[in-house]
C-alpha cells in the first residue's frame, strides 16, 4: 500500500521512525567520522610514542654498534600487533637492524628516509630520528598496518552503532506507537463519526472530543455543523411534509377542476353543436320560404306586370331585391356555419400562385377600374387550399370594394420575412380605411362599419376569415386610418400545431350529426 | 665508512653534500698522505673505538665541578701510544656536547693529566695500570682502555673484541666512585663487572 493511502496511524509511525532513523544515521555518521579522525590521530600519536621509546632505547645500541641489542630492542615491538615492520639505520643511513628479524631486506627502504610519517596504501610508515641528547645517532623506520587496524576499528564501531540504532529504533517504535495515538485517535474518531453520518444519514451522532488542539477545534466545528445539519434536516422534513400535503391538495383540486373543465367543455360543445345545427337548419329552412317568395314574385310580375301601376311595380321590385339579398345572406350564413364543421386538409400551398388565381377570379369586380397591383414574394405555406382561397377572396374583394371610390386603386400584397416562426401576409389598399377604435370589431359576425347602401356586404366575410385562420393556428388583425387606406394581416404558423388537427377531427366527428340535422330539416 | 664518518664530522654536513664530501676526501688524502711516516694510520678497529670514545661523552654525565665554565672544553685524553692516528681528532672536530667543545689531548705520563674527562689508556700502558689508575682516584675521569684486566683493576670501561665485534665491559661502581653517572642505556648492552673480575 502506498503511504498516501495508508491510515494516518501508520503515516505517523512511518514519519516518526523515518525521522528518528535519519537523525540517528546522521548523528552516527558524524560521530563515526569524528571518531575515525580522532582514532587516526591517536594511532599516529601512539605510533610516534612507540617510535620514540624504541628510538630512545636503541641509542646505545646504535652508538656502540650493538646489533644484537638493537634487534632485541626492536623485537619488543611484537607487543604492538599492528607494527608489521621496523628498522634501525645508523648515522650513515645504512640498515643496521630490522624487525621482524626474518624480514627480507628488500621489504624495507634500502636507506633511511626523511623524518615523518606518511600513508602508503593501507600502511602508515615513516622515519624518526634516534637521538642521544642533541646528537643524532641514526634513524628508526616503522611500518604500521593501518588498514587492518582501521577495518577492525570500523567493524567494531559499526557493530556498536548498528546495535545502538537497532535498540533506539525499537524504543522509538514502541514509544511512537503509544504516543501517535494521541494524534491519530481523535482524527480516527472524527473520521468514524463522519462515516457513520454518511452511511446512515444519521445527523444525531456526535464526534468525541479529546482535547483543545486543532483536532479538538475541528471536532467542535464538525459537531456544530452536524447540529445545524440536523436542525435544517428537521426543518426540511417538516417543510417537505407541508409541501407534500399541499401538493396532495392541489392534485385533488386539479383533478376536481379538470373534471369540471371537462364537464363544462362537454356541455359547451353540446350547446355549440346544437347552436350550429340550429343555425344551419334555420338558414337552410329559411331558403324554402324565400324560394316561395321569389317564385311567386316572378309569377306576380309575369301575370300582373302590366296591370300594376308603376308604384306597385316598384314595390314588387323592392320585394324581389330584398328577397335576393336575403338569399345571399342565407348563403353566407350557411357557408360560415359550414366553415366550422368542414374537414380541414392541410397541404403545401403556393401562396403566390393562389393570390394570382384569386385576382383573376375577381376580374369582373375590377373591370373598368384603374388598379395597380403590387404583389411581393410570397412563401409556400402549409394550409387547406380551399379555405385559404376563401380568405384571399374575402380580403382582396374587400380591398377592391372599399377602394372603388378612388380614381386609382393601389393594392399591395406581401409577406415580409418574419423570424418568429410564422408567415405574416398583409393586404393593403388605399381605400376609405377605418377608425382604429373599431379595430377589434372588424372580425365579428354581422359587424359592419359602413352602411349597406354605401358598400354592400353581409358582415360575415371577415368573421369567416378569422375563423379559417384561427383553425390554421394563426391570427388576424388590421390597421387603418379613416380615408387613408387599410391593411389587413393574417399569420400562418410555419409548422401548424397539432391542436387544430384535433379540432379538425372533432369537427369531423360531429359532422354526421350535422348532416342528419340538415337532412331532417327540409 | 671511515671516510664518510670523518667527512660528516669534519664538515658537519649531510650525506647529500657532494662537494663537501669530495673536499673532505681530498683533505684526508693530503693529511693522511703527508703525515704517514710521523703518525701511524688507525686500523678499522680503532676507528670504531674512536667513535665509541666520542659516543661515551653522550651517555656519561659528569659532576658540575668538572666543567667550571660553560665554555670549558670536554677533554678526551689519550695516555701512551696513540693508536688512532689523526682519526680521533677528525671524529671530534667541530663536535660539542652540551655546548662544551671537544678537545683531544695526548699524555705520555699520568702526571701530565690536568683537566681530562675521558681518558683512553693505550695498551702500551698496560704494565703501568696499577700505578695510573690509583693516581686518578677521586678525579671525575672516565677511564677507558682495551687493556686486558682493565675493569678488574679499577678501570671503568673496557673494549672487548668478540667475533670481530667490539663489546663493552663496564665497571659501574668504579664510575660511581668517580662521581660519574653512566646512562642505563649504555649499561644495557654492556657486560657489567665488579672490581676484581675480568
Amino acid at each position: 500500500m502506498r503511504l498516501k493511502d495508508a491510515p494516518i496511524q501508520r503515516k505517523l509511525l512511518v514519519i516518526i521512525l523515518l525521522t528518528t532513523i535519519t537523525a540517528l544515521l546522521m548523528m552516527h555518521g558524524t560521530l563515526l567520522i569524528y571518531e575515525f579522525l580522532r582514532f587516526q590521530r591517536a594511532t599516529t600519536r601512539q605510533l610516534s610514542t612507540v617510535g620514540k621509546i624504541i628510538a630512545g632505547n636503541s641509542t646505545a645500541a646504535l652508538a656502540f654498534a650493538n646489533q644484537s641489542d638493537a634487534t632485541e630492542i626492536l623485537s619488543a615491538l611484537n607487543a604492538e600487533r599492528y607494527v608489521t615492520a621496523a628498522a634501525l639505520y645508523d648515522k650513515e643511513g645504512k640498515l643496521f637492524s630490522k624487525y621482524p628479524a626474518n624480514l627480507p631486506d628488500d621489504a624495507l627502504p634500502a636507506a633511511a628516509q626523511k623524518d615523518g610519517f606518511q600513508s602508503e596504501h593501507s600502511y602508515l610508515a615513516g622515519c624518526q630520528p634516534v637521538m642521544q641528547g642533541e646528537k643524532r645517532l641514526g634513524t628508526l623506520y616503522l611500518r604500521f598496518d593501518m588498514g587492518t587496524l582501521n577495518r577492525e576499528w570500523l567493524r567494531i564501531s559499526i557493530s556498536i552503532a548498528l546495535a545502538v540504532i537497532a535498540v533506539v529504533i525499537l524504543v522509538a517504535y514502541l514509544l511512537s506507537r503509544k504516543l501517535q495515538q494521541r494524534i491519530s485517535e481523535p482524527i480516527r474518531a472524527l473520521a468514524g463519526t463522519a462515516k457513520a453520518v454518511y452511511d446512515r444519514q444519521d445527523y444525531s451522532v456526535r464526534a468525541k472530543k479529546f482535547g483543545e488542539d486543532e483536532v479538538g477545534l475541528l471536532t467542535d466545528a464538525f459537531n456544530q455543523m452536524l447540529q445545524k445539519l440536523e436542525e435544517k434536516n428537521t426543518e426540511l422534513q417538516v417543510t417537505f411534509e407541508q409541501l407534500r400535503v399541499a401538493h396532495q391538495e392541489i392534485l385533488g383540486l386539479n383533478r376536481d377542476l379538470e373534471g369540471r373543465v371537462e364537464q363544462r367543455t362537454a356541455e359547451l360543445k353540446t350547446v355549440n353543436k346544437e347552436l350550429e345545427a340550429f343555425s344551419y337548419s334555420v338558414s337552410h329552412d329559411l331558403r324554402a320560404p324565400l324560394r316561395h317568395i321569389d317564385g311567386f314574385l316572378e309569377l306576380l310580375q309575369k301575370k300582373a306586370g302590366t296591370a300594376l301601376d308603376p308604384k306597385c311595380q316598384r314595390y314588387v321590385n323592392l320585394i324581389a331585391e330584398s328577397a335576393k339579398e336575403m338569399g345571399t345572406l342565407i348563403d353566407n350564413l350557411l357557408s360560415f356555419s359550414r366553415m366550422g364543421r368542414a374537414a380541414m386538409c392541410a397541404a403545401p400551398v403556393n401562396l403566390e400562385q393562389l393570390v394570382r388565381d384569386t385576382i383573376k377570379e375577381l376580374e369582373l369586380e375590377a373591370a373598368g377600374r384603374d388598379i395597380v397591383w403590387k404583389i411581393g414574394a410570397l412563401p409556400e405555406v402549409r394550409a387547406d387550399q380551399a379555405l385559404l382561397r376563401q380568405v384571399l377572396i374575402n380580403l382582396i374583394s374587400n380591398a377592391l370594394k372599399y377602394s372603388r371610390t378612388r380614381p386609382r386603386t393601389e393594392i399591395e400584397i406581401g409577406c415580409p420575412p418574419d423570424p418568429n416562426g410564422e408567415h405574416v401576409v398583409f393586404i393593403r389598399d388605399n381605400g376609405v380605411g377605418f377608425d382604429m377604435k373599431y379595430a377589434d370589431k372588424l372580425f365579428g359576425v354581422f359587424q359592419r362599419l359602413h352602411e349597406a347602401d354605401e358598400f354592400e356586404g353581409t358582415g360575415i366575410g371577415l368573421a369567416n376569415v378569422q375563423r379559417i385562420i384561427g383553425r390554421h393556428g394563426g391570427r388576424t388583425w388590421a390597421e387603418g386610418v379613416v380615408d387613408a387606406g387599410a391593411t389587413f394581416y393574417f399569420s400562418l404558423p410555419k409548422s401548424p400545431s397539432p391542436q387544430h388537427e384535433t379540432q379538425t377531427h372533432f369537427t369531423r366527428g360531429r359532422q354526421p350529426e350535422g348532416h342528419r340535422a340538415l337532412a331532417r330539416s327540409p | 665508512m671511515a671516510l664518510l664518518v670523518s667527512t660528516r664530522h669534519w664538515r658537519n654536513g649531510g650525506p647529500s653534500d657532494l662537494p663537501g664530501v669530495l673536499f673532505a676526501a681530498l683533505a684526508l688524502l693530503l693529511v693522511g698522505g703527508l703525515n704517514l711516516p710521523a703518525q701511524p694510520v688507525a686500523t678499522k678497529e680503532y676507528k670504531i673505538k674512536a667513535v665509541f670514545l666520542f659516543n661515551f661523552s653522550q651517555f656519561v654525565t659528569w659532576p658540575t665541578n668538572a666543567f667550571p665554565e660553560t665554555q670549558t672544553p670536554l677533554v678526551i685524553g689519550v695516555l701512551g701510544e696513540d693508536p688512532f692516528g689523526t682519526y680521533l681528532d677528525e671524529t671530534v672536530r667541530g663536535e660539542e656536547v652540551d655546548k662544551h667543545p671537544l678537545v683531544i689531548q695526548h699524555y705520555r705520563r699520568a702526571e701530565e693529566i690536568k683537566t681530562c674527562h675521558i681518558l683512553f689508556i693505550s695498551q702500551s700502558e698496560t704494565s703501568r695500570l696499577d700505578q695510573i689508575l690509583p693516581s686518578l682516584k677521586g678525579r671525575s675521569i672516565l677511564t677507558v682502555s682495551d687493556a686486558e684486566g682493565f675493569a678488574q683493576q679499577g678501570g671503568m670501561i673496557r673494549f672487548v673484541t668478540e667475533k670481530g665485534r667490539i663489546r663493552l665491559r663496564i665497571n659501574p661502581e668504579a664510575a660511581k666512585a668517580a662521581s660519574l653517572t653512566i646512562s642505563s642505556k649504555l649499561l644495557r648492552p654492556a657486560e657489567i663487572v665488579a672490581p676484581g673480575k675480568d
